[in-house]
This record gives C-alpha cells, sequence and structure tokens, in this order.
C-alpha cells in the first residue's frame, strides 16, 4: 500500500510523464524495493545453490550436502527473518520432499513427536494458567512473606518466578507474573520517570528469574523437551540395555540441573541491585494498596481450587508418569482438563498461542533428524573439532566451552528452541567423535541456550517484560552480560565438578 | 463504494491542511518535537497528530505465547498499556502551553485488531475554528511501518520524530532496524528527527546551490514561515577553495528566497571541507539544521548515501529533510 501511492505521487510531479514510463518506473522501483525486503530470502536461497554446486567433500554424501545446505538457508532465514518463520518450516518439509525425495507421508511422520507434542500442551496451559487470575493472590503472598523492603520483594519475586518458571515454562510465567511488577512500580509512583531504575530490578527480577529457571526441568522450555527427543532419536537402541541411559527421565534431568537453578537465583537479585539503584527501598505504600485490592477479590472461590488442584496433577504428572506416558502426553493431558473443567475458553487458547511456533518446531527438528540420518551431523561435527584442535578446544573442557560459547552466540540471534533445534544434532555428534558423553555436551548446549539475556528477543521471558514499556533495549545489554558472564561459569562448575558424580 | 468516496473527500479535505504528525515514544526528545509541532501549527488550518505505534504482536519471539495473553492480563489488572500514558502527557503539555483547551469537541473512535487487545484507538479534539490535535494509539507490526502506514491515511506536510532510543547503536538495530532512518527514508513528506531540541538558537539552512535545492529552500522557507521565529541562517560548504565563489553564489540566491518569503537572513556564510562534518560543525550554534532532499527515491536514496541522511544521523543537534 505503501508503494502504491508513493508511486502515485511521483506521478503527479512530472505530469508530462506518458503512461508507458509510469509504469515503467513503477516496476522498477517495485521490484526494486521488493527484492530489497526479501535480500536474505535471497541470499540463504543462493548460498544454498552455490553449496550444493561446489565438488562434495571427503564423508559427506550427496544427500548430506542437501540437507547442511537446507540447515543452513534455514539458519540465515532464522536470524534475518525475511519471510514469516512458519513458512521456513514448510520450506523445510518442501525441502524434504522435493530435494532428498523422501516419501512425504514419512516427512509428515517425523514432524510429529512427543516433543513436539508438548510444545503444543505446554503453550495451551500456559494460556490456561494465566486466565486463572491468581496472580494477584500470587504476589499477595509474595509480600506477606517478604516484607516491604524493595530488595527481599525483588528476591521474593524471582524466587516465586523461578520456581514457577522451572516446571510451566518462562513465557507463562513472565505473563503471569508482570502484572504484579508493574503494579508495585505503579502504585509507588506515577511519573515512570521517577521509578525508572524500581522499575527495573522488579521488572528484570522477574523476566530472569524466570530465564534461569527454564533449565530446570525438562517441561521448563521447548528446548529441554527438543533435547531429551534427541537424545532418544539418536542413542537409544531398544535391543541394547546400554544406551538405557540416554532416556533422560524428568527427575534425572532435575538432578542435573535443578541445583544450577538454586544457585543462580540469589546472584540475580545481586547482579540487579549493583546494576540498576532503585529510587525506593521501602515500598510500604505499594504494598498496602496492593492488599487493598486482593481484599477486594474476596475469598477462593471453588473454580480457582479446581485450577489449582489441576496444575498441581500437571506437574505430578510431568515428575512422576512422564517416563511411561510421554512429557507431551501429560502437557496435552492437563491442557484438556482446564478445557473440560470450564476453566479456561478455547477462544481464549487459540488467540493466545502462537501456532506457527509448533509447526516451526516440529519441521526444524525433523530436519535435526535428518541431519543425522544422512550422515551430514557427523561429518560437520568432524569438521568443527578439526578446527578447534589447534587451540586445544577439541576435547575436554575446551570442548564444553567451546560448545557453550557457540550455543550462547546463537541462542542471542534466534529463539532459543530454534537453536537447540539447530545445534543439537551437531553437538551430539562432536560428542561422539570426540569421545565425550553426549549427555554432558548435551546439557551444556540445552541451559546455554538460555543464556540470551543480552537482547530483547533473547528468551521469551525478557520479551514479554520488554512489552511493557517500562525498560530500554540498553538496559538488557547494561545487566545481561553480566548474567551471562555468571551463569557461564556456574554451568561449567556444575560440568565440571558436580555432573560427573552423577556418572556420565 | 460510498466509503471510498467519503475517504477521498476527506483526504482532499485533508491536503488543504497544514498536517504534523509528531511520533510520541515517551522520550524527551519526542515531545521537544511535539512542542515544536505546537509552533507550527497556530494557525487554525492546522492539525497535529500524536501517533504511538505499539509494536504488533511477536508470538515466536515469545516462544509461542502471543504478547497479546500479558496485554490482557495487564489490563484485567486495570494497568495502562504502555503509550496511553505517553500520548496523554503530550495532550497534558499541550493544553499547558495554551495549544488547546480539554473543552474542544472530543471525539473517540476504535478499530479492532487481531492480535491486540487494544486495537488501533484515537481520540480527536477539534476547534470550533477548525484546528484539530489528535491522539492516536496504533498497532503495527513494526514501529516504522506503523508510522509510515500512518501517512497513507492522510497526507502529512511534515513528520516529527524523536531520536532518543530509536536511532543508531547495534543493539537496538538488531531488535528495530533505526525507526528514524527508516521513515527518513520512507516518508514521502519532510521529516524532522529532534535531538536535545533547544528553541531559540534559529534554523541553518544548508543548500548545494541546485535547482532542487533552491526549490527546497522555498518550501523551507513556507514551513519556517509559520513559526513565530522569522530569523533564519543560510551556510553552503564547497568541497575546495576555487570552489568557494560558487557557495557564495549560492548562499545569495538562497538568501534571496528567504527574504522574499518574510524571513529574516541573519547569517549566510560559507564554509569549506567535507560536507557532512562541516555541517555537523557548523550546526552546533543553531536549534535545527534544515536540508533539502536529494530528490532520489527508496533505494538509491539508500545506496547514494545523501549527505542529509550522512547529516541526520551523526548530527548533535535536530536536522529536518525537506521534502
Amino acid at each position: 500500500m505503501a508503494l502504491r501511492s508513493r508511486d502515485a505521487a511521483d506521478g503527479t510531479d512530472n505530469p508530462k510523464d506518458t503512461f508507458a514510463n509510469k509504469l515503467v518506473s513503477l516496476a522498477s522501483e517495485f521490484s526494486i524495493q521488493y527484492l530489497w525486503g526479501k535480500r536474505w530470502f535471497l541470499i540463504a536461497l543462493a548460498v544454498g545453490f552455490v553449496m550444493n554446486q561446489l565438488p562434495l567433500p571427503d564423508g559427506l554424501s550427496r544427500e548430506g550436502m542437501i540437507v547442511l545446505s537446507m540447515s543452513v538457508m534455514a539458519t540465515i532465514m532464522f536470524i534475518t527473518e525475511p519471510i514469516p518463520l512458519p513458512s521456513v518450516a514448510l520450506l523445510i518439509v518442501l525441502g524434504q520432499i522435493l530435494l532428498l525425495e523422501i516419501d512425504s507421508s514419512k516427512v509428515a511422520k517425523t514432524l510429529w513427536n512427543d516433543s513436539v507434542l508438548f510444545i503444543l500442551g505446554s503453550l495451551m496451559l500456559a494460556v490456561a494458567v494465566v486466565k486463572q487470575k491468581l496472580d494477584k493472590r500470587i504476589a499477595w503472598l509474595i509480600v506477606r512473606a517478604t516484607g516491604t523492603k524493595t530488595k527481599n520483594i525483588c528476591f521474593g519475586i524471582s524466587v516465586t518466578s523461578g520456581l514457577l518458571a522451572s516446571f510451566i515454562g518462562e513465557h507463562t510465567v513472565a505473563a503471569m507474573m508482570l502484572p504484579v511488577g508493574i503494579t508495585l512500580v505503579t502504585l509507588t509512583s506515577d511519573d515512570p520517570r521517577q521509578v525508572r531504575n524500581l522499575a527495573a530490578v522488579l521488572l528484570f527480577s522477574i523476566a530472569y528469574g524466570a530465564s534461569i529457571a527454564g533449565i530446570g526441568t525438562p517441561s521448563g522450555g521447548a528446548r529441554n523437551a527438543i533435547m531429551v527427543g534427541y537424545w532418544k532419536e539418536f542413542f537409544y537402541d531398544p535391543t541394547d540395555p546400554e544406551t538405557r541411559k540416554f532416556l533422560i527421565s524428568y527427575v534425572k534431568w532435575m538432578t542435573f540441573a535443578y541445583p544450577m537453578f538454586l544457585l543462580q537465583l540469589p546472584i540475580v537479585t545481586l547482579i540487579l541491585f549493583m546494576t540498576f539503584k532503585p529510587e525506593y527501598r521501602d515500598l510500604s505504600r505499594a504494598v498496602v494498596k496492593l492488599r487493598a485490592q486482593v481484599t477486594s477479590q474476596g475469598h477462593m472461590k471453588g473454580g480457582d481450587w479446581v485450577a489449582i488442584t489441576l496444575f498441581f496433577m500437571t506437574l505430578l504428572g510431568w515428575i512422576f508418569a512422564s517416563d511411561q506416558l510421554g512429557m507431551g502426553t501429560i502437557a496435552i493431558l492437563g491442557a484438556t482438563a482446564f478445557l473440560v473443567a470450564g476453566l479456561v475458553r478455547w477462544e481464549d487458547i487459540n488467540s493466545g498461542v502462537n501456532w506457527g511456533v509448533v509447526l516451526l518446531y516440529g519441521a526444524a527438528i525433523s530436519l535435526g533428524v535428518e541431519m543425522k540420518n544422512t550422515g551430514a551431523a557427523q561429518w560437520v561435527a568432524e569438521s568443527f573439532l578439526n578446527l578447534l584442535s589447534p587451540i586445544g578446544a577439541n576435547e575436554g573442557f575446551g570442548l564444553w566451552a567451546s560448545v557453550s560459547v557457540l550455543t550462547t552466540v546463537v541462542t542471542n540471534t534466534m529463539s532459543n528452541g530454534a537453536a537447540v533445534a539447530v545445534l543439537g544434532p551437531v553437538v551430539l555428534k562432536m560428542a561422539v567423535v570426540a569421545g565425550e558423553s553426549p549427555i554432558i555436551i548435551g546439557f551444556i548446549t540445552a541451559v546455554s541456550s538460555a543464556f540470551a539475556y543480552l537482547t530483547v528477543v533473547g528468551t521469551p521471558a525478557c520479551t514479554i517484560v520488554y512489552a511493557s514499556g517500562y525498560l530500554k533495549t540498553t538496559d538488557f545489554l547494561a545487566v545481561g552480560w553480566k548474567m551471562a558472564v555468571a551463569s557461564t561459569i556456574i554451568m561449567l562448575l556444575a560440568a565440571a565438578v558436580y555432573w560427573p558424580f552423577l556418572g556420565v | 463504494m460510498a466509503g471510498d468516496v467519503d475517504q477521498e473527500a476527506i483526504r482532499e479535505r485533508r491536503k488543504k491542511r497544514f498536517r504534523t504528525l509528531v511520533c510520541i515514544d515517551g522520550s524527551e526528545d519526542s515531545y521537544r518535537g511535539l512542542e515544536y509541532a505546537a509552533a507550527i501549527s497556530g494557525a487554525p488550518d492546522s492539525a497535529i497528530i500524536l501517533l504511538y505505534v505499539r509494536p504488533i504482536d511477536q508470538g515466536m519471539r515469545t516462544g509461542g505465547l502471543q504478547v497479546r495473553v500479558a496485554r490482557e492480563n495487564m489490563l484485567s489488572w486495570g494497568l495502562e498499556l504502555p503509550g496511553i500514558k505517553y500520548l496523554n502527557r503530550g495532550r497534558d503539555l499541550l493544553v499547558e502551553h495554551g495549544d488547546m483547551a480539554l473543552s474542544w469537541d472530543q471525539k473517540i473512535t476504535h478499530t479492532d485488531v487481531v492480535g491486540d487487545p487494544l486495537g488501533d484507538n484515537k481520540v480527536e479534539y477539534r476547534q470550533t475554528e477548525g484546528k484539530t490535535i489528535v491522539l492516536k494509539l496504533k498497532t503495527a507490526p513494526n514501529i516504522a511501518t506503523g508510522i509510515l502506514d500512518q501517512y497513507e491515511l492522510g497526507p502529512y506536510n511534515l513528520i516529527i520524530l524523536g531520536a532518543s532510543g530509536r536511532w543508531g547503536g547495534w543493539a537496538k538495530s538488531l531488535l528495530d532496524p533505526a525507526v528514524a532512518e527508516k521513515v527518513a527514508i520512507h516518508a514521502p513528506c519532510s521529516v524532522m528527527v529532534t535531538r536535545h531540541l533547544e528553541r531559540g538558537h534559529g534554523h541553518l539552512i544548508c543548500t548545494d546551490g541546485s535547482d532542487r535545492a533552491l526549490e527546497m529552500v522555498q518550501k523551507a522557507a513556507v514551513l519556517i514561515h509559520r513559526t513565530e521565529a522569522k530569523r533564519v541562517s543560510v551556510m553552503s560548504v564547497a568541497v575546495d577553495v576555487e570552489s568557494e565563489s560558487d557557495a557564495k553564489r549560492y548562499v545569495e540566491e538562497a538568501a534571496k528566497i528567504l527574504e522574499e518569503n518574510d524571513l529574516v537572513v541573519r547569517e549566510a556564510f560559507t564554509r569549506v571541507g567535507s560536507p557532512v562534518e562541516t555541517i555537523i560543525e557548523a550546526a552546533n550554534d543553531y536549534s535545527i539544521i534544515v536540508m533539502g532532499d536529494t530528490g532520489k527515491t527508496g533505494l538509491k536514496r539508500y545506496f547514494m548515501g545523501s549527505v542529509a541522511f550522512k547529516v541526520m544521523e551523526y548530527a548533535e543537534r535536530s536536522v529536518m529533510i525537506i521534502r
């Protein structure tokens, strides 16, 4: 629309122009503008084309090269977004059918597995939980436990956000707790300029509290579910009892990752208060008003209790039943229960979930599996290790650190689930080639993908909190790098000291 | 079809008015821009549109949960979404300066938008003589598109944006590729980017002597004439010493046009050096740098790297590109 009228304006400037001239100028301007907007799409296509024209390197099959070029193209598009992301997913499906000549029904089968069901179910569950409006009561519970000191309230918010997010995902918690943070800010002062730092510590307590918790359990984020799926797909062989250790259960994941999350909790508050000096050290004014708001809601109603029960049933289901039934099944079960009980309307779920994400993850996982099947992952892993060997990073601690850095860089440019889906096959093969434990390397990738603290788009919690309009993009940089450093150190410590005790 | 005719009639009527679009983002710079807009919109045939663009949902980035869920939750707490507060502050500023009164006729319109619980909202204040002030909250895929789409709804004479927080910086460009830059390149009308705008130091008009530049000086004169400040300065930059005499001639030509338009030329001077750096340096003594657009469109503008855009990007003062 913008284009058309700009051309019309040009036309009136030069009334002498013939119709044909106008048409030509319109066409040229249109195509240039249009192509410019799609330049990254064209660049991606060109890269893919060139890759397939090059002579095949040793150890890589023709199919492997096609899959590899598809991964490279998909990565370019994930980062630059020249076309809507779900259409990248569709292109991946089409590429597998048309370029690799795999039967379409076979490709369709690889699009759905338990990880994708989990992503679908947990998003529906997220909307259902946010719609229960229990946030005010949670806020009241927090301030009742912490008192009115700003520092304590922030820590309380981080702990609560973290504990919830470790089970139901950071986006749910961020959406639920955002009004809590903003209410505390607005009840303290109406002028946003006078509470800038206060808003920053409160909102970052929510965002980072939720972000660090996402690593805690397999249900904490799509990336974890994807990694669990990859371990099973890559290493589990039903005929070989040795490989049963690659079926990572819910509880086993928690023993690996939950202590890291707990260790990071106090550090979040510490880093936030080192970076931002809140204008108010005490929030008693806001707390008094908050109490008035909560009491006006009255007692907990029957529906509230049902919602809480369903919520905890789902958590227990994940912890105790997900190894037999699959995490995806439990997530779907939970979402269905909320719908059946009438606690959430389908319309709300329908408008609250971005279904394209489900499609995207499905396609990315399917491409990852194809990377393994064609040997492309193996080849990339070997080449990458050869690159790393001169600096001694092809094994042990050096390899861990490089995998962590690689993941952190990639995850800051795209959604962290997509980062794990793309990187997973490569790093797991790297572990095999280097003789490292694929479980440790897998954990490092899944955990590092949560370290996207630097940009607004890095993690879901950051994006949602930023949507409140109280934060600046520079705030994320100012505090994010400290978070990234602290998290990386804690993770490498865990990998070196703690995980070996667990016998991997 | 009747709707189309109406729309056409409204557009025609709007063309006759002096319309300024002020993009409010809550920054100080955007409010300084609003004050400038108020200053050039004293006449009854003028309209100021305060616009806040809220980027529509980014479900992909929020891990599949639509931002809408969070926004609805905020609304149910009785919290305002970002934007309303900023627009109201702009309105209060105008009332405070006596540029409008809350007693003016008020009209509120609302359009539903998929993906945002609030949709597009518009509050229109109209004085009996015809001066209008509009507060508009708009949802768009991204901020720059929102601003450019707003142009399509009714032609504007001038778009004003605050520079702070919206221009430059690699981190910001990752998130939201320089809104001001995008708007300045694509907008069909004059664009001003305000940066630490302090009124009272006058306009500095830069010319390169081309016919097109003189045309732009004429347009700039009409625009500046609307403000109360009638004193302006003119400068031209010569690339080397030999061409300085040409530059002198350009400045005189421009000064003549300005005087014909009832403006008082305070200074008319030439400098020798690289145009962008020289202009930026000289501009420190003025409030606003006024430059003509080179007349290239779209991509060419982008690639040819016109002096005007470089100045706009690097200057420490507000820059107005006349188009």
